[in-house]
């Protein structure tokens, strides 16, 4: 195995390693443009320049990121020659540069600013026309690509045909004449091309969906986990004025790697839809009227215990979300089943379609959460199959239902109207919530904080990155209120830690996973659960 | 303590009669009223001319083709110490070359601390501080100036960066007829 020293340090890599990479692993950052971890080496921006002292070149410079180690090199990576032969190549790019900075999404993330920001000139040499080419180009509904600020690393079109499978896009024409272009009879249609919006070092490509909104530096970055479908993957909330602004997929190597899905990025919208419920909704004399919202968890909880006393649990169904965190539905399990004694619990399945890459058929976030919790009809029970016919039958007579809804199934919405009685947790009014006699008003995922387990059992955090609107209160804390009510003499769990902590001793799987462990904001956040409930 | 004694002056009959001072005074008096140079002025029938240099309200000001300047890029907000500024920006329709522009531009007259310092940050020369002191309003609301209204007071500045006028224009570009 080769031993190189990198700017006085040594470091013993595998054969084949490439400097820039022997580099990262020693925290050296060597500047890119066309090199990406993940896509393959195309070593034509020439800004990783490096000095090698060691075997001697006929140049003292040249590109770190095709270079591949080997044993008794020397390398200098911000020696004067370093330097100067980056600087020759910043002026190069920028020949032809707009500077469109201050109407450039990009700016501000832009690597073209922070190299040049380091090692550039402050004034172009260069007099002549600058080479025009198209702005402004629709690659396709989400993507708008900009030629004159394009640097033709190629980092996009080796993604989509590296990383996505699809090759969509190619290099079209030649010399300064060259840009990126939809290939010839193709269109961008991949699920994954929005990746090169992140991708691209430079503010040649970017997003429809965010394009002006906001200046990057104004956004508030909260790392957090995406709940559209059961890969959970790695993201980071760009939030203003209380408003998500953008999501951008952050690097997680067991989950995501650097990537995310169109619709994961897209399906936001939701979150600031008029119809979030912003108050606790109480029937008084056959229609929802505000409520104080303490007060509305105390009548929830006074129909659930009138009901069980009466009648038992058996004629109580709950239904709680694969939606909310692994706490949620922790303590969600905790008051129906522990409390209340209900053995009717199940999940709403959602299933759609999915590939063999990120996303899943499963389109709940948290399923495999849900039933290791243990979240699942019992021998004999109700399930949400045979709710509708067990409300005509009589069996059930009283339902529970936490962040989820059955508006998709119109026999069991009907079936509603027949319940002696039912309480809604949800974000939203849903047709369901509309049916109810207590509605508490919960969040949604960008609202609050807690964790979720991905298909493969990997436990990723949420944070809040938003206020919720009006009155609405994170579901654990409604939760909280409920088991609060239920066991006023124990101490109180609506803090999320706290909660993990117990569901830790509560369900073997997991235990073992440190609650501040997960908190990151790079790097590895997941800690595998699932290896203990195989 | 040292001290030191200080001998009383000793006034003469006229000094003690006080009249000649009051005499004086009195003359000074009517020279000055005599010689009627104004001091005050008749604001507001008699507009008040302020200095070079002044830093009045903060302004948007348009080229002399009619374009509004500002590229909402805020750079302007980004520096502004009371974030006195807030900008909307929107994309620009059709082929517009500049593409983006403020879709809103608000000013919170209340907050602002005349500091110039938007004007220095802005890189498209679209805002400046205007001679414009005065201006008033019923209500905070009020008080925050809209894009138009702020564009008014600014008026058209010939001068400076066009950002939408390319070299193109002038009818001279390398790059020939797509084959
Ligand atoms: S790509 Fe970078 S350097 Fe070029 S205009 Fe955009 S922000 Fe500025
Ligand atoms: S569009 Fe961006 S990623 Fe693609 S070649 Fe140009 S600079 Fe590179
Ligand atoms: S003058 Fe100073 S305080 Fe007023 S808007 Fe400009 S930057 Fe803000
Ligand atoms: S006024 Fe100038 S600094 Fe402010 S947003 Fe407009 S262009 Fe930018």
């Amino acid at each position: 195995m080769p031993t190189l020293t990198i700017d006085g340090r040594e470091i013993t890599v595998e054969p084949g390693t490439t400097v820039i990479r022997a580099a990262e692993m020693l925290g050296i950052h060597i500047p890119r443009y066309c090199w990406h971890p993940g896509l393959s080496i195309a070593g034509n921006c020439r800004i990783c320049q490096v000095e090698v002292v060691k075997p001697k070149l006929r140049f003292p410079c040249t590109v770190s990121c095709n270079l591949v180690a080997s044993d008794g090199m020397e390398i200098l990576t911000d020696s004067e020659a370093a330097r100067k032969a980056r600087a020759d190549v910043m002026e190069f790019l920028l020949l032809n540069h707009p500077l469109d900075c201050p109407i450039c999404d990009q700016a501000g993330e832009c690597l073209l600013q922070e190299y040049s920001y380091a090692v550039g000139r402050d004034k172009s040499r260069f007099d002549e026309e600058k080479v025009h080419k198209s702005k402004r180009v629709r690659f396709s509904e989400e993507i708008v690509y900009d030629g004159e600020r394009c640097i033709l690393c190629t980092r996009c079109v080796r993604f989509m045909k590296e990383v996505a499978g699809e090759e969509q896009l190619a290099v079209v024409e030649r010399g300064d004449h060259a840009e990126i272009a939809v290939a010839y009879g193709r269109e961008l249609t991949s699920p994954y091309s929005m990746n090169i919006v992140d991708l691209c070092p430079v503010g040649a490509l970017t997003s429809a969906d965010f394009r002006f909104k906001s200046r990057v530096w104004f956004l508030t970055n909260v790392p957090s986990t995406c709940t559209s479908c059961a890969r959970g993957c790695s993201i980071t909330v760009g939030a203003r004025w209380e408003k998500i602004q953008r999501l951008t997929p952050r690097e997680n190597p067991d989950v995501n790697r650097w990537w995310m899905c169109d619709h994961g990025r897209l399906n936001w919208k939701y979150v600031h839809a008029p119809d979030r419920l912003g108050k606790a909704l109480v029937k008084d004399a056959g229609r929802l009227a505000p409520a104080d919202t303490d007060e509305a968890v105390r009548r929830a909880h006074q129909l659930v215990n009138r009901f069980v006393t009466k009648r038992g649990a058996d004629g109580l169904f709950g239904l709680v979300s694969a939606r909310l965190t692994n706490e949620e539905i922790f303590l969600a399990r905790e008051y129906l089943a522990g409390v209340a004694g209900v053995k009717n619990l199940d999940v709403r399945p959602r299933t759609g379609e999915g590939d063999d890459f990120l996303i899943t058929a499963d389109k709940n976030p948290n399923s495999l959460g849900a039933s290791l919790i243990g979240i699942a009809p019992e021998e004999g029970a109700v399930g949400l199959e045979g709710f509708a016919e067990a409300v005509k039958a009589g069996r059930i007579r009283g339902a529970v239902f936490f962040g989820e809804d059955v508006d998709h199934d119109p026999e069991a919405l009907a079936a509603l109207d027949s319940l002696e009685f039912l309480v809604v947790m949800d974000y939203h009014l849903t047709e369901t919530a509309r049916k109810a006699d207590v509605v508490l008003p919960g969040v949604t995922w960008a609202e609050k904080e807690g964790t979720i387990t991905n298909v493969d059992g990997w436990v990723s955090r949420l944070n809040r990155a938003i206020r919720p609107p009006g009155e609405a209160r994170p579901d654990l804390s409604l939760l909280g209120g409920l088991l609060a009510a239920a066991r006023p003499e124990e101490e109180g769990l609506d803090r999320p830690e706290a909660v993990f902590e117990a569901l830790g001793k509560a369900v073997p799987a997991f235990a073992g996973i440190r609650y501040a462990d997960l908190y990151s904001r790079s790097g590895r956040v997941a800690v595998k659960a699932a290896a203990a409930a195989d | 303590m040292a001290y030191k004694t200080v001998e009383r002056p000793v006034l003469t009959t006229a000094e003690k009669l006080y009249l000649p001072a009051v005499m004086k005074g009195l003359g000074l008096t009517l020279k000055y009223f005599l010689k009627r140079k104004k001091f005050t002025r008749q604001y507001p029938e008699e507009p008040t001319v302020v200095p070079e240099g002044y830093r009045g309200l903060p302004s948007l000001v348009k080229d002399d083709e009619g374009r509004v300047k500002c590229v909402a890029c805020s750079m302007c907000e980004w520096v502004c110490p009371p974030e006195a500024i807030r900008v909307i920006p929107g994309e620009l329709p059709g082929d517009d070359p500049v593409e983006k522009g403020p879709k809103e531009f608000e000013l919170d007259t209340l907050r602002c601390i005349f500091c110039g310092l938007c004007e220095e940050a802005c890189p498209e020369e679209a805002i400046f501080l205007s001679e414009t002191f005065e201006y008033c309003g019923r209500s905070r609301e009020e008080m925050i100036f809209g894009k138009e209204k702020l564009l008014e007071i600014g008026g058209v500045r010939a001068e400076g960066v066009k950002k939408w006028k390319k070299e193109a224009d002038a009818g001279f570009s390398r790059k020939g007829p797509r084959r």
